[in-house]
């Protein structure tokens, strides 16, 4: 029996079919959805990752008595880098186990899958939804420890030069300032370096470094905005800190 | 016998064997690979034109990348085809047939090689010249001249490791694109490009080593 027959024999012998065409229309469908959900998630984990790196005050981060490295891995959101790179391996996953993925090469395919998170998660962060995302998540995961927090635990350590609030009074050289554990602090800002961008009046948020005085006197040396440049009371930064009193099984400031 | 009766003996017997031919196979000379399969998706006999079409070029590579027998690689190829058959409907339509088919053969042959290495078994089946010729016997076309030829070739094959092989056996034997290689290995062309010059070297090393001189 010839090559052609017995294999004829064997399909008709055994009744073997072809798998129908949905089963392959489903399952590349399967993998284009999975595909598109990792590029959004890893878009959302690049948008949160940009509002991180606007929130970080790098050019301060030098002057602070600390190790930078040591604050810096601090502040660094490990949950949502770890999300993106999961995200941009599934995306090079996809990418690879497409009909023609294996033409790309590794630092195509990854280029790929993180260019289309970069895009998504770029517009996301520049229409705003980074910050709201951060901020819910926050409120909904208890364990989250959102990058408002961490940033208020890092400027909240007034022993070290650093302190932040809002300004609830100003006057001639002092300004009476309610940290964001409700403390309230006179601050003497005779001696201190104000860039136009701060606003010294009431309900102004801001952040302070210089030295304790006292129990409640702090002498500024520098008065920076708390959101950072190009943002006030939390338009783009992330609304106020206050909001975060509302955090499921956390304590208020 | 009265007049007549054998003549209608033999259009019976001759329908009775056609029918048992399946499909005459000069009907599967006129029809490319395409229609081939549209046909076979309507009748599975057609599917037989495409197994013939083929079945030589196969073994050969088969034989070419595996240390393994003939009654292996024709029942490897056998177990191919059905899941070629299988599968259909999920060939992309963007791809030559043929790389389609040499990929599903490939991945079989990579498969039963793994399985034999990790069973442990055959792993020391003898390639001798016997054998070989065993095996250039039972695929026609090919001149004596031809064979022995084939046969330092595989000798020297077998030396090298199989992404060598592989690719050395797909551009130089079976004459491929490198995009048609990189449609049947599934890497990228830049790859196999650098893969065939490495496969080159080596196979050119191994050949003056034994005193044989190939050419690509």
């Amino acid at each position: 029996m010839e090559g052609s027959e017995k294999l004829l024999a064997k399909i008709k012998g055994q009744q073997i079919k072809p798998k129908p065409k949905g089963l392959f229309w489903a399952q590349r469908s399967l993998a284009g959805a999975g595909f598109a959900l990792a590029a959004l998630l890893g878009a959302l984990a690049f948008s949160i990752l940009l509002f991180a790196i606007q929130q970080t005050d790098f050019n301060v981060l030098s002057h602070l008595g600390h190790s930078r490295l040591e604050l810096f891995l601090g502040l660094l959101p490990f949950f949502w880098i770890g999300l993106l790179i999961l995200a941009l391996l599934t995306g090079m996953y996809g990418i690879r186990h497409s009909a023609r993925g294996y033409k790309f090469t590794l630092a195509r395919q990854m280029g790929y899958s993180a260019a289309l998170s970069i895009l998504l998660g770029a517009l996301f962060f520049i229409t705003g939804g980074a910050s709201y995302l951060e901020k819910a998540f926050a409120i909904q995961v208890s364990l989250y420890e959102s990058i408002q927090e961490k940033k208020i635990k890092l400027w909240m350590m007034p022993e070290q030069g650093q302190l932040a609030g809002q300004i609830v009074e100003v006057s001639a050289s002092t300004l009476q300032l309610v940290d964001f554990s409700g403390k309230r602090w006179t601050i003497d800002y005779d001696s201190a370096f104000v860039p136009p961008m701060v606003l010294l009046e009431p309900g102004e948020e801001i952040k302070l470094m210089g030295n304790m005085e006292g129990n409640s006197l702090f002498l500024a040396d520098d008065i920076r905005p708390w959101q950072g440049p190009g943002s006030r009371n939390g338009t783009r930064g992330g609304g106020p800190p206050w909001e975060n009193n509302q955090k499921k099984g956390k304590k208020g400031y | 016998m009265p007049e007549g009766y054998s003549e209608a003996l033999f259009y019976y017997l001759y329908s009775r064997i056609e029918k048992l031919m399946l499909i005459p196979k000069s009907i599967c000379k006129g029809l490319s690979d395409a229609e081939i399969l549209r046909k076979s998706i309507e009748e599975v006999d057609y599917f037989s034109c495409l197994y013939d079409r083929y079945e030589e070029k196969l073994l050969r590579y088969i034989h070419r990348i595996a240390r393994i027998s003939e009654t292996e690689a024709e029942d490897l190829l056998q177990d191919a085809f059905v899941k070629i058959w299988k599968n259909l409907h999920a060939i992309d339509p963007e791809l030559k047939l043929s790389s389609w088919v040499y990929r599903v053969v490939h991945n079989e042959t990579v498969s039963w090689m793994r399985r034999k290495t990790s069973n442990g078994k055959d792993r020391n089946v003898p390639w001798n010249e016997s054998f070989d010729t065993a095996v250039e016997s039972s695929l026609p076309g090919e001149g004596e001249e031809t064979q022995g030829q084939e046969g330092q070739i595989r000798f020297l094959l077998e030396q090298l490791p199989l992404v060598s092989r592989e690719v050395l056996a797909l551009k130089f034997f079976d004459e491929m694109s490198y995009a048609e290689i990189s449609d049947v290995l599934k890497i990228p062309e830049g790859t196999v490009a650098t893969r065939i010059n490495r496969a080159k070297k080596a196979f050119a090393e191994l050949a003056a080593k034994n005193k044989l001189s190939f050419e690509f």
